[in-house]
This record gives C-alpha cells, structure tokens and sequence, in this order.
C-alpha cells in the first residue's frame, strides 16, 4: 500500500467539523509551504535519475479511521475468550505469552498484510533490510523473561559462569560504528576526532556521571533507572528528572561542549525521534543509564542485529502463533454489549466485508491515537493530545560500490556529526559471506525539527524527488559521488514511528490512566504505554496484559 | 617527379622499415613474457617472421598493375594487423591451447606483410632512380630505421607506453604513410577517396584502441609490479595478476603476493605434509581457499587420498588454474585430476551448509588484512571447522608470518584453542614470504611426528620439521584476545604489525 497524502481520499471533507477542518486545511498549508521551502533551497532535479518508490504503513485503513469512512454494517459474529488487536512486538508478546501459559482460545488482529508494527523489515536481491527497529542490546540480566525468550529463539546459546553466551552470528559484527567529524572518519560514534581538551573532558565528566547513574538506587531499593521502565525505583529524587527537559538538565550539570551535546541529541533522535529540548531529563538518563547486561562473550551494551532488523524477532515471537493470527483484518470499533463483553467490529481490508468479534477481553495493543479512534462510548480518563509520536522517514539505499572516505571504513553504524540524519546502517553487517561491493544502507531520517503535527502532514505532502533533495546533499557529503552508485532508493514514512518522552509523560498522571484496564476484561499492551519505544518495553507491556488476562482464569501469574 | 614525393618515399622505407622491425619485436617480447623462454620464443620469432618476408618478397611479383594503390591498401592492413596483434594475443592467452597457433599465424601474416613492402615501394621507386642509387637509398633507410627502432624499442616505447600501446603507436605510424602517400599520389591512383577514407577510419580505429588500451592491460598497474604482468583480471571478489621474469611465475591477488614460482614448494610441503603424513588412512580431504591447486599437488601425493573438495570462492581462480598451460605444469594439472572436486562457494557460507567429514583439512585464505576476510579467522569459523573434522582428523591453517606479525599468528593459535581445539604451531622459511607461520588443530592431543616423510619432499623432512616445530624467542608465543566476528581483533593486530614492515 502507498502512503499516499490522506487529502486526497474522497472521504476527507465527510465527517469533518469546521473547525478540525480549518485546523487540518492550516496543517496541510504548512506542510506544502515545507515541502516548497525544501524544494527552493534544493532546485536542482539531479535526483531525477535515481529510481525509487515511497512507501508506508497501510493508508488506507488509516482513512477509514480517521475520517470514519462508512463501511458495509456487520453480517456475521463469531465468540472467542480472548481479543488481541494488533500484531505489533506487545501484540505479538502477548499472544506468544498466553500461548506459552495454556491459553488458546484468542485471536491476533492485524491490519496489515504482515505483523511486526514498526519492526517491519523488506528484502531485494542484495540483503534484507529493516524499514523500522533494527536492533536491541544484550539483556539486563536479571530480566529473565526477557533472557528466556531469548534464548528460547537461539540469541542465548547457553551460559558460562552464570553469564548469557550470545550467539555470535547476531552480536553485531565488529566494525562496529564510525563518525564523520571535522573531515575524517573516525571509530566510534562518541566525538573525539579534532576535539579540544576541553571538550574531551566534558565527554569524559559526562559518562562518569552515566557510570554512577547505572549503579544508583533509590529508597526502596529498586535502580533509578530501569528496564521495563516500571521496575524503576519511584523515588521522587529521581522521578522529580521527569519534570524537566534533558536540555535543562544537562545545562544544571554544566556540560556545555558544543559536540557532547551534539552526540547527546543524536542519541536522542535516534531512540525517540525527537532532540533534548523535547524529552524529559528521566527518558534522557533512562536511554544511557538502564543497561546493564553483562554477557559471557561480548561487551555490555552489546548490540544485537540482523540484516532484516527487529523483523528478525517477530518472526521468532510470531512462530509458534499460526492460526491465531489474522492479517488484513482491522478493528474498526470496540464497544460493550449488554453481557458486559466486548465487542469488536472487524474489517476484512481484501474481502471489503465486516463482522463482529464478541470477546470475552481484549488486549488492545494498538497505539493510544489509533485506540481514541476504536472506542466509541468508552471512557478512560485519558487525554491523547498529551501523547506525542516522532515521526520518521526511512530510506533504503541499494548502491553497487561505496566510495571511500578518509578514515575509518565502512561499519554497522555510519553517522556523520551535525547533519539532520541519523547516518545509515548497513544492513548486510552480520553476513559472513566474502561479497561484492553491492549493498544496502539503511538511512533513518527522525523529522523533528518542526511540531510533530506538522512534520507529519509536510512528510505525508513530499514527492519522492524532494525526499532526494532532502537525504541527497547530506549522503553526498558523506560519500562524495554515491549519486552514481545508487541502484534504487525505498522510501518509507512513518508518520507516528514511535511515542516520544516529553516532560513529565513517563511519571506523570496520564501514562498511569492509559495503563489502566477497564471493566477488568480489557487490558492495554503499547510501549506508548511506557513511554520509550524499545523492543524489551513492547515485550514487556505485552507480557503484563497477558497476565492480566490469565489471573481472569485463575492462573496465576509468572514474573 | 619533384624533391618533395623523392623525399616522401624515402622517409616512407624508413618508417616502413622501423614499423617492420618493432612488429618483430613485440611479437618476440610478448611470447617470451607470456611463454617464457626468451631464448627460444626470440629465435622463433624472428625465424619465422623472417621466413615471412620472403615469402611477401616472393608474392610481390604477382602484383602487377596500381602498385602504388597496392602499397597504400597494404600499409593499411599492416597497420590494423600490427596493431592490434599484441591486444589479440593478450586476450586470447588465458585460452592457452590454441595460443602459439595464434601466436606464429600473427607473426606470419605480418611478416608477409612487411615483406611485401620493400619490393613494392623499389618497384613504385624504380623509375625514379638508377638501379644502383635505388638499391643504395632503399637499403641504407631501411637499415637505419631499424636501428632506430632497436633503440627506441627498448629505451622509450616499452618503459613509456607498454607493449599494447606500442603496437597501437606502431600501427598508427604505418596508417599515416598510407595516408600521406595516398594523398601525395591522389593524381596517379584510382579510388583515391575510397583508400584515403580507409585510412582515415583505420587511423581512428587505431587511435581508439591506442587510447583504450588501458582497458586491455592496465600499464599504471604494470608499474607497481617489479615483474611482467603476463595476466590481469578483475573478478568480482579479487584482481588478479600473474608475472614473469624468466622462468620465475608470481601470483597476486588485490596486489600481495600468493606465491612464486621458484619456492612455493617451501609454502606448500610446510602446510600440507607434517598433517596428512601423519594421517596413513586418510582419504577425505578439504582445501578451502588455495584455489591454485597448488595445496592440492601435495595432497594427490599420497595414494591412499579418495577425495579432495576445494572450496574456493573465485571461479576466475580456480579457472585459470585449470586451464593455463604454465600454470597446469606448476600444479600438475591438479584441479583436472578426477579426485579433486572444485566447488565455487564462500567457505563460510558452505561450512554452515555442509555436514560431510574430512579426515583431513587445509584452511589455506589470505592474510587477514580486512574485516571480510577475517571473518574466516574468527572462533565462530573455526567451530564450524571443527564440526567437519572426523575424528582423529587434523585441519591445518596458514596463519601469517610469527616473525613479522606474532600478535597476529598466536591470535590464530590463541582463537583455535578458545573453540576446544588441541594446536601445533610451526614455521619455516620462504623466501618470497620470510618466516612463514601454520598451526595444525586436532580435537584430542594426538598427533605424532611423522618418522619418514615421502622422498619426493624437497623441504620437509624429519629433520626439518623438528626445527620447524621450535620456536626460538624472537616469535615466542605471546598472549592475544580471541578473534571474533564481534571484535575482529586480528584484522587490528595484523594491520598494526604489518604497517611497520610494508
């Protein structure tokens, strides 16, 4: 499915309010003021040449929620104990968990015509590739659920004086990553090339401090700064971290250097789409300061990938789930019946038919824009403009040789210091084979320089020559004359790609309402439910719902 | 008959006769690069070429009518025929079989050619000139060109423009007297035009191949080799570039040396005999890498041998290797031999796949200089090694140099153990390498040295493989990390230790 501009559905002026629709007609006059901007600043067309095509999360059904398109009214139900709408990682989570506890009787909607939400993956004759999440570190490790899955699906071969031994396939090959900084290509991705010694002290006071975080604990004894996010300690000392931006904090620490602060907002952008002025001080800490897995055979903070990204694990949290699972069905509403159950009515996307699910609960593990969408009459005490979702663009970059640079060579993780990107991966690092110079680089792009509103409609309005003119310049001054040497670009937009941390959403009142089960039959699972949108979030949140379906019958709950 | 055309025609023997003469030369240079024995392929050369400029002379009398149109088309073949003669032979060689037919028919047909011209051009000049003066000019500017070019030859076309470019420059030279001739003549032949736009597109023609060149035999390149490049190729994994110098042959790959000829017996006895000697009832053996066949010579040795499997990564290798005449004698035409099974396949991506046992195994890949290559040196490689051994079977590994690189050799030996294998390292001297490192690996501490070696062994020996399991301080055994596909720490150590050498 193309993502094509919602504008352009005929439903788009049916079942609009005035002033949605001023607010809406402003949005999208913004968006093409952007994308003309952009246009104007890049007139050249000598990207014209470069064959690609842009893609993106199923449009369609996104138009048949937001505009409440009418479909045809339900002709057939059918009753099932357990609901799960959507097929992302906390869907698929909460499907393999139920599974795994004895409880069958449940099915997995997902709208799409694949499952695996924003960790979803493409493949071309080159390699596969990710079109979203594409790796996770080595574990903490004592998250055992996490552990166990792990090595339930071959990431943990075993263990070796009581530490994980990972499967060094996925551990990510070395060289691992390099920085484009004043000229050069140097190793690794914390600035030190042409850096003063000042600055290098900063660095240094910087991960000192990260390295006590790690280690801190609060009153009751729990890390400050935990995964999941929940198990974190509730002192106030620490929570307080979440009612100011990571700006301000940094600025409290007194840590001023131009590139730590560069690397810190890259950091930033790359797990939350968004800079340091954006998300709270907590989240901030949270991405350096919780990982504390320690393995057999690699270093902490280890990262673990493959060439179809996070793709890779859906596959292995979807393998045992079969028939459970249902693609191309959508959730279109979900009411109560008068029994107290739930009702879901369900859109065949192919068919073009709908029906109803009566459950006896659900797990909604949907994302909570698209849940205030689906219900109807039901009230959670939630207020969905609190949360916010960075939008992301994503190209896949097939290129038959890579011309060299000064410096390190190419890693898994190529950046380059002070451009809007987050670099590329390349996304055949963990291939073994000797091959050629064909490869792709997978090139992430967080639009967060303007309100994610308006970042999102100019991303949805932009043609496929002015993302070139976006991503072009930059790889250019990566690669100086890559223009030749691409093959194929594949374009990818995610309008919502992930929730983001703003200032006080992870401790504040808000998360705990969407965290809230109503009636006791319907339970959440969304790593906007957590905040950060990391894999163990997602797996975790999926596990928590599943276990609060299995207390329903009694079962008692694994932790 | 005005000064100017006597003029012309003088200077045309000249340059006939160092065109002549250069054409002899680059044949003889080329087949003594590409077949060695410059003896020989010279007096060969020059015999026949030689023997076909009587038989030019002798054709000459049948040309009757329109001498000088005959002259003019004729400098236009010589030239094309020149000129593209040390290009066609070049690209032909890698067919071996039908080389020196190729080879002595060009030398031939030019030889003719030349022939044809003196007697022609005296025959264009006869009326011109006194029998006694003809004979006197023609010959003193024909002897004197080919003084010329045996001087230019050596001294300016060869160092400067190559042997392609030269038959190019050679051809154009030839093409232009035609022209020149053709429009002096423009009043006295018929079908000046048709000749005059021969020349022209042949002249062009030429220029083309002059200034492309390149493509056929990367001159830039031949000057980073001390050698003759007597073969290049680009495959998609490697260039490769085999040299001569008299009888000595050098194969590199992506520019490091992979052997030479006169002493790749030191390298090949070292790495497979002091194994597969001690292993009387193998009969399954694995080379990956070594797609020279060179490994596999040593192997086919012993008769109780059943089965070789060399996996290879580059077709363009393993190929050459079977095909090339001189480079079937130096491996004894190994890869031909019915035992030897070639599969073209990267190692890591077969290991994984194939579950068969080999008695014994020879990991045989290039020097771990980048990040690709050492991914077949890391522990993760050698498990899947480890899985193919039979029991009681021995793999070998060349592991670089202990002199120049010791981080790097104990590396291979430190990340061998870390997989639960038992090594032997050892060493010995190559004198095309230096101080040159292999480490056998077996599952169980069995290995026995062997007590007699085969007496067609022109290195190794009892006595030899005692120094060469010594190790004397200066490559002592020093403690590494384990390579791995995480942190690729050889591809580091041998970066680092190298660097300080090249």
């Amino acid at each position: 499915m193309n993502g094509r501009p919602f504008y352009k559905s005929p439903g788009f002026v049916k079942g609009l309010s005035r002033r949605s629709f001023l607010l809406k007609a402003g949005l999208v006059t913004t968006g093409i003021f952007l994308g003309g901007c952009i246009r104007k600043l890049n007139p050249k067309t000598a990207y014209k040449n470069i064959k690609g095509s842009i893609k993106g999360p199923n449009a369609k059904a996104g138009h048949i929620l937001r505009d409440k398109l009418p479909l045809p009214a339900p002709n057939a139900t059918r009753t099932i104990k357990t609901l799960i709408i959507g097929s992302g990682i906390s869907g698929l989570s909460a499907a393999r968990w139920l599974k795994k506890q004895g409880h069958h009787d449940f099915e997995l909607l997902e709208l799409e015509d694949h499952v695996g939400g924003n960790s979803y993956s493409g493949k071309n004759s080159v390699s596969a590739y990710p079109l979203g999440a594409h790796y996770i570190t080595i574990a903490n490790n004592e998250d055992t659920l996490l552990t166990g899955f792990l090595q339930e699906c071959g990431v943990i071969t075993g263990y070796e004086n009581s530490l994980p031994v990972y499967n060094e396939y996925y551990l990510c090959f070395d060289p691992e990553e390099r920085l484009l900084i004043n000229g050069q290509w140097q190793e690794g991705i914390v600035p030190d090339f042409g850096l003063s010694a000042d600055d290098k002290a900063q660095v240094k006071k910087f991960f000192a401090l990260i390295d006590e975080l790690k280690k801190v604990k609060g009153v009751d004894n729990k890390f400050a700064f935990d995964i999941p996010i929940d198990n974190s300690s509730t002192d106030d000392k620490y929570r307080a971290l979440d009612l100011i931006t990571f700006k301000e904090y940094l600025h409290q620490q007194k840590l001023t250097s131009v590139y730590l602060l560069w690397y810190l907002n890259y950091c930033c952008k790359d797990d939350y789409g968004q800079k340091i002025d954006k998300v709270s001080a907590w989240a901030g800490i949270h991405y350096f300061a919780s990982r504390r897995g320690k393995a057999a055979n690699a270093e902490s903070n280890a990262v673990l990938t493959w060439p179809e990204g996070n793709g890779w694990l859906t596959q292995k949290l979807a393998a045992e789930l079969g028939e459970h699972v249902r693609k191309g069905n959508m959730c279109y509403s979900i009411n109560y019946n008068q029994k107290g159950q739930v009702v879901a009515a369900i859109y065949d996307i192919a068919k073009g038919i709908t029906s109803n699910i009566i459950a006896d609960n659900v797990i909604v593990a949907t994302p909570q824009f698209v849940n205030q969408r689906l219900f109807k009459d039901i009230q959670r005490g939630v207020d969905y403009s609190k949360l916010n979702y960075s939008p992301w663009f994503i190209a896949n970059i097939t290129v038959n040789r890579l011309p060299q640079a000064k410096g390190a060579g190419l890693c898994w993780d190529n950046v380059a210091y002070d451009t809007p990107s987050v670099g590329y991966v390349n996304a055949g690092q963990q291939t073994v084979k000797i091959t050629d110079e064909k490869r792709v680089l997978t090139w992430y792009l967080p639009l967060c320089d303007h309100e994610p509103r308006v970042a999102r409609l100019a991303a949805y309005t932009r043609t496929y020559e002015q993302w070139m003119g976006i991503m072009m310049p930059e790889l250019e001054y990566m690669h100086p004359g890559i223009t030749d040497a691409i093959e194929d670009v594949e374009c990818w937009v995610w309008g919502h790609g992930m929730i983001y941390p703003a200032v006080n959403y992870i401790w504040g009142a808000n998360r705990k309402a969407a965290q809230k089960p109503v009636n006791n039959n319907m339970f959440f699972a969304h790593t906007d439910l957590s905040g950060i949108s990391i894999f163990e979030e997602a797996f975790h949140q999926g596990i928590r719902a599943a276990n609060q379906v299995l207390t329903i019958y009694g079962k008692q709950p694994q932790t | 008959m005005n000064k100017k055309l006597h003029a012309l025609l003088l200077i045309s023997v000249f340059v006939v006769a160092t065109c002549g003469l250069i054409y002899e030369l680059i044949a003889g240079t080329l087949a003594s690069y590409l077949l060695g024995d410059s003896v020989t392929q010279f007096s060969t050369i020059i015999g026949v070429y030689l023997f076909s400029m009587g038989i030019g002379s002798w054709v000459s009398k049948y040309f009757e009518k329109n001498i000088i149109s005959w002259f003019i088309q004729l400098e236009i073949l010589v030239g094309l025929v020149g000129g593209t003669s040390s290009t066609i032979l070049f690209l032909v060689f890698e067919s071996v079989a039908s080389f020196r037919i190729i080879l002595y028919s060009l030398v031939g047909i030019t030889g003719i050619l030349v022939g044809l011209e003196i007697p022609l051009l005296m025959r264009i000049l006869k009326d011109r000139y006194e029998f006694k003066d003809l004979v006197s000019k023609v010959f003193t500017f024909d002897y004197i060109g080919a003084l010329l070019a045996s001087l230019v030859f050596p001294l300016l076309l060869i160092p400067y423009l190559g042997l392609v470019k030269t038959s190019y420059l050679v051809g154009i030279l030839n093409v232009g007297v035609a022209l020149i001739v053709c429009v002096s003549f423009k009043k006295e032949i018929k079908a000046a035009v048709y000749l005059q736009t021969s020349a022209v597109i042949s002249v062009l023609a030429l220029t083309v191949g002059f200034v492309y060149a390149g493509v056929i035999t990367n001159f830039s390149e031949s000057l980073t080799y001390a050698d003759t490049i007597i073969y290049s190729k680009s495959t998609p994994y490697q260039r490769i570039i085999l040299t001569k110098k008299g009888k000595v042959l050098r194969l590199f790959l992506n520019g490091n040396l992979q052997f030479s000829s006169d002493d790749e017996y030191r390298y090949h006895e070292a790495l497979v005999h002091p194994g597969l000697q001690a292993l009387p009832n193998a009969h399954n053996v694995l080379v990956m890498g070594g797609g020279d066949g060179l490994a596999v010579r040593e192997i086919l040795k012993y008769p109780n041998i059943q089965s070789v499997t060399l996996v290879d990564l580059d077709k363009g290798m393993t190929g050459l290797f079977k095909s090339n005449r001189m480079l079937l004698n130096l491996n004894k035409s190994s890869l031909l031999s019915p035992k030897v099974k070639v599969i073209n396949a990267d190692a890591f991506t077969w290991l994984r796949q194939d579950k068969k046992k080999f008695d014994f195994m020879v990991i045989d890949f290039p020097d771990p200089s980048n990040y690709s290559v050492g991914k077949l040196y890391t522990n993760s490689f050698y498990k899947l090694a480890k899985g193919v051994l039979a029991p009681g079977g021995i793999m070998v590994i060349q592991a670089t140099s202990p002199y120049v690189a010791p981080k790097s050799f104990w590396t291979v030996d430190t990340t061998l153990r870390s997989v639960g294998l038992h090594t032997i390292p050892y060493h010995n001297y190559v004198p095309s390498f230096g101080e040159w490192g292999y480490i056998m690996a077996t599952e169980n501490p069995v290995y026995k040295k062997p007590a007699v070696f085969l007496p067609v062994m022109r290195f190794v020996t009892k006595e030899s493989l005692n120094l060469m399991f010594y190790f004397p301080k200066d490559m002592a055994k020093v403690k590494t990390e384990v390579n791995k596909l995480n942190n690729q720490v050889l591809v580091k150590y041998f970066e680092d230790e190298w660097s300080s050498v090249l």
